[in-house]
């Protein structure tokens, strides 16, 4: 057999040096070790940092600089405990370390980040990594927590034990990184003094295994030997393998063995871990010293209390009300303000215009649409500083842990809440984070359900019904963030019934076994929080200034266009017979049922792009007909004007009943493309992401016609 | 001794604050198999920090959350409280 060019005929491996090209290090370890706040201390990226398992679903990659200033490509994957991966961000970590990325490099060295508080647990990784042959640094990350712990880690020990560079640090304290950096800058780097014996029984079965995966599966010899354990330690080939299916001659050795072990009665999968265990104890023995008994934790003495049965979900509780109150109560002012300033921007170009359709178009298309949008940015970075401050004190693990009895009752697992959680900002981030569930009918209920948690585009949407509901600044702030709870817990209670359906109709299966780490608690880092509510309100305002303004745009010609052919027309005439007029002419007897009129149904369908468009939309259309022809110069929030709107008989368009209904619709309809487009991806088929707009849009449908309905029948 | 000899119990029925010791792995491959890569395999030690529904537990240092199912899965014979002072890390 053909032996990698770095190990000698003796056994004595030589140190490996660094290619002429940009080398390629990967950042590689357990979930929550650190990698990604590595990462971007290395790089200076900002890639998403959080206190919990999970956050990084895909390959990152940047560009750091070694000490002699040559450039070095970093990719940052996701975590895992094991090479046996189990969901689809395991099986990225796994992929692109055997080389079977078209799209990534097999990284030429790699950077192992080891939590040092949890050092046999994250060796169990290294041990699978260090059978690869491949140059490896490791870098032993948390040594502040390993010292509160109770615990002495000696890198030197570790690394005269194993032979690799091993460099302690600190990477949310930007320690130790000079260290690292000397030691990516190294143009050779010593192999590891790695041995592990296969326990014997097993050894004939591995070897077989490898000479036919090198021989007829064009493996090299060590990615061999890794492919041949990992298939004797999971029986789901495809899982393993990929889904380039393996030669008839490994297929049928494979088998083979399997036959043979079932009929001896051995475990030999746990005979393997256990093996590896082994060899980590011994090494730990002289790396590790626990110099005093630590007792409860401040995490455990806080879990004892935010993961009792009782006081959990009372703090649950609190967290959530809190938010909603905030959310109204603090936003207040500055929303108040940049309405202001809108409205007096508006003002101001409408008083220096000449009238006509240029003027129309900035004031109505352009400040009613945008403007009328990013009123709502003091909201947003709120929400998005509360979801800040979960992921980054570790108390997103903890509602995870709470939640899991309820989600048991609908055939899910508290793993299953985390992305529904992160749905609660946006559905994108919530849909990528199912790749951390490994079982893949759980994933695919996880993601059918989680755009039905209400997310910050539905914000705006809320904000202005309950603004148009509850007039005046005389209503308390608890009244309206009373509403806005009902609705986030209707959408929740949405997601939990469909995925209660799934898991007995189309998908089922078995409820799922659930095994989660809870990182320690941490004070929360604000300068993260900061950097993601900037980023998530710089979005915002990006979105308003493009999409948006250019829905905005479109809709206000389309409004406006064409011209009535009486120039004495009023607004409502001319708004009814335009393109859009026409358009929303036709849906209304589709939304009528509803209590919705054709002009509320123009902003149904401008905001399936994204749902905060239903705003603009509206401030367009009423804005149109309200302050067309010069009759008033000012212009008004939408809120007033939604509160004048009419049917053509003078009954009021947005009663108090309408407007929940309205909100309800948003709770359940499928209204953003960009939803779609990431569930195609994810599923891979356009079957999911139609069932979903379908199942979505008929459920808001159906229960809007039922309340409206029943309010009418009640005198509402 | 074998498992049968030793007064074995679910994990979930593990009182707060008790310490035992994992003898017996039930349930599918894949999960047996991640239970052991993530340390938590027989002869692991696990102290119980809270729950019943949802267990919380303390294995090598680490806090893992297990449902009820998975708790089940798991069967431990608890322990006299122990130190684990001046002794190997994790303690296996």
């Amino acid at each position: 057999m053909k032996l990698p060019a770095h190990i000698t005929l003796t056994g004595r491996k030589r140190p490996v040096a660094a290619p002429d090209r940009t080398p390629v290090y990967a950042i590689v370890g357990n979930p929550n070790s650190g990698k990604t706040t590595l990462f971007n201390a290395l790089t200076g990226l900002r890639q998403k940092v959080g206190n919990y398992p999970g956050v990084t679903v895909e390959k990152k990659i940047g560009i750091t600089w070694s000490q002699h200033g040559r450039p070095i490509e970093i990719i940052d994957l996701p975590g895992a405990y094991s090479l046996a991966a189990r969901s689809p961000d395991e099986a990225v970590l796994r992929d692109v370390l055997l080389g079977r990325r078209a799209d990534t490099p097999q990284p030429d060295r790699l950077i192992c980040v080891v939590d040092a508080s949890n050092l046999e647990r994250n060796l169990y990784l290294v041990h699978q990594i260090l059978d690869l042959g491949r140059p490896v640094i490791i870098a032993l990350n948390m040594m502040d927590m390993a010292a509160a712990a109770g615990m002495k880690v000696s890198a030197a020990a570790l690394e005269k034990a194993l032979g690799v560079p091993v460099v302690a640090c600190e990477a949310v304290h930007g320690k130790g990184l000079v260290e690292l950096k000397l030691a990516l800058s190294r143009i050779e780097l010593p192999l590891a003094r790695h041995r592990w014996d296969v326990p014997g029984p097993i050894a004939p079965a591995v070897a077989e295994l490898q000479a036919s995966l090198t021989q007829n599966d064009a493996r090299t010899a060590l990615v061999a030997r890794a492919e041949a354990l990992l298939l004797l330690t999971d029986f789901d080939t495809v899982r393993v393998a990929g889904s380039k299916p393996l030669s008839p001659r490994t297929h049928e050795i494979l088998g083979t063995w399997r036959q043979r072990w079932a009929g001896g009665g051995a475990d030999w999968s746990a005979a393997l871990v256990r093996s590896r265990y082994d060899a980590i104890g011994l090494l730990c023995r002289d790396v590790v010293r626990r110099t005093r008994d630590s007792g409860p934790s401040r995490s455990d003495r806080i879990d004892a209390v935010l993961c009792h049965s009782i006081w959990g979900w009372a703090v649950f509780g609190a967290i959530m009300a809190a938010l909603f109150y905030s959310i109204f109560s603090l936003a207040e002012a500055p929303m108040n303000f940049i309405d202001g300033q809108v409205a007096a921007f508006g003002g101001w170009v409408k008083g220096g215009m000449a009238p006509g359709d240029l003027r129309d178009l900035l004031t109505d298309g352009v400040i009613g649409g945008v403007g009328g949008i990013v009123v709502f940015l003091p909201q947003i970075l709120i929400l998005f500083f509360f979801v800040g401050l979960l992921e980054s004190t570790g108390y997103m693990a903890r509602a995870a842990f709470i939640m899991d009895r309820p989600m048991s009752k609908v055939g899910l697992n508290g793993r299953s809440f985390i992305p529904l959680l992160g749905s609660y900002a946006c559905a994108i981030p919530g849909i990528m984070a199912t790749r951390t569930i490994e079982n893949a009918r759980d994933r695919l209920v996880t993601i059918l359900v989680a755009p039905l948690m209400s997310c910050s585009a539905r914000l705006p949407v809320y904000l202005l019904m309950i603004a148009t509901l509850l007039p005046g600044d005389t209503i308390p702030a608890t009244t309206k963030a009373g509403i806005m709870l009902l609705m986030y817990a209707l959408g929740t209670g949405g997601a939990f019934f469909f995925a209660w359906l799934f898991k007995r109709t189309l998908l089922q299966g078995a409820p799922p076994h659930m095994i989660m780490e809870l990182p320690p608690y941490q004070p929360p880092h604000f300068k993260d929080i900061v950097r993601q509510m900037v980023e998530r309100g710089w979005l915002f305002l990006k979105n308003a200034g493009t999409i948006i303004l250019g829905i905005s745009i479109v809709l206000w010609f389309l409004t406006t266009h064409p011209k009535h052919p009486d120039s004495a027309a009023t607004a409502t005439e001319q708004i009814a017979q335009s393109f859009a007029g026409r358009a929303g002419h036709a849906l209304e007897p589709v939304i009528k049922p509803l209590g919705f009129d054709w002009r509320i149904g123009i902003g149904l369908v401008t905001s399936f792009a994204a749902r905060e468009v239903f705003v603009s939309s509206t401030a367009v259309v009423f804005s149109v007909e309200n302050f067309q022809g010069g009759k008033r110069a000012d212009v008004t929030p939408v809120r007033t004007a939604l509160r004048q709107a009419r049917w053509p008989d003078g009954a009021p368009l947005f009663t108090p009943l309408v407007c929940l209904v309205l909100m309800v619709y948003y709770v359940f309809a499928m209204q953003c493309m960009s939803t779609v487009a990431v569930v195609k991806r994810e599923t891979n088929s356009w079957r999911w992401p139609l069932f979903q707009i379908a199942y979505m849009t008929g459920t808001a449908w159906l229960v809007c016609f039922a309340f409206y309905q029943a309010g009418r029948a009640l005198g509402y | 001794m074998s498992a049968a000899h030793l007064h074995l119990s679910p994990l979930c029925q593990l009182p707060a604050g008790a310490t035992g010791r994992v003898c017996v792995l039930n349930g599918d491959d894949g999960f047996c198999q991640r239970v052991r890569e993530m340390g938590f395999g027989e002869a692991a030690l696990v102290t119980k920090i809270s729950g019943t529904a949802t267990s919380l537990c303390l294995v090598n240092g680490t806090r893992l959350a297990l449902n009820h199912r998975a708790a089940m899965s798991i069967l431990v014979e608890q322990l006299p409280a122990l130190s684990l002072v001046d002794g190997p890390a994790g303690a296996r």
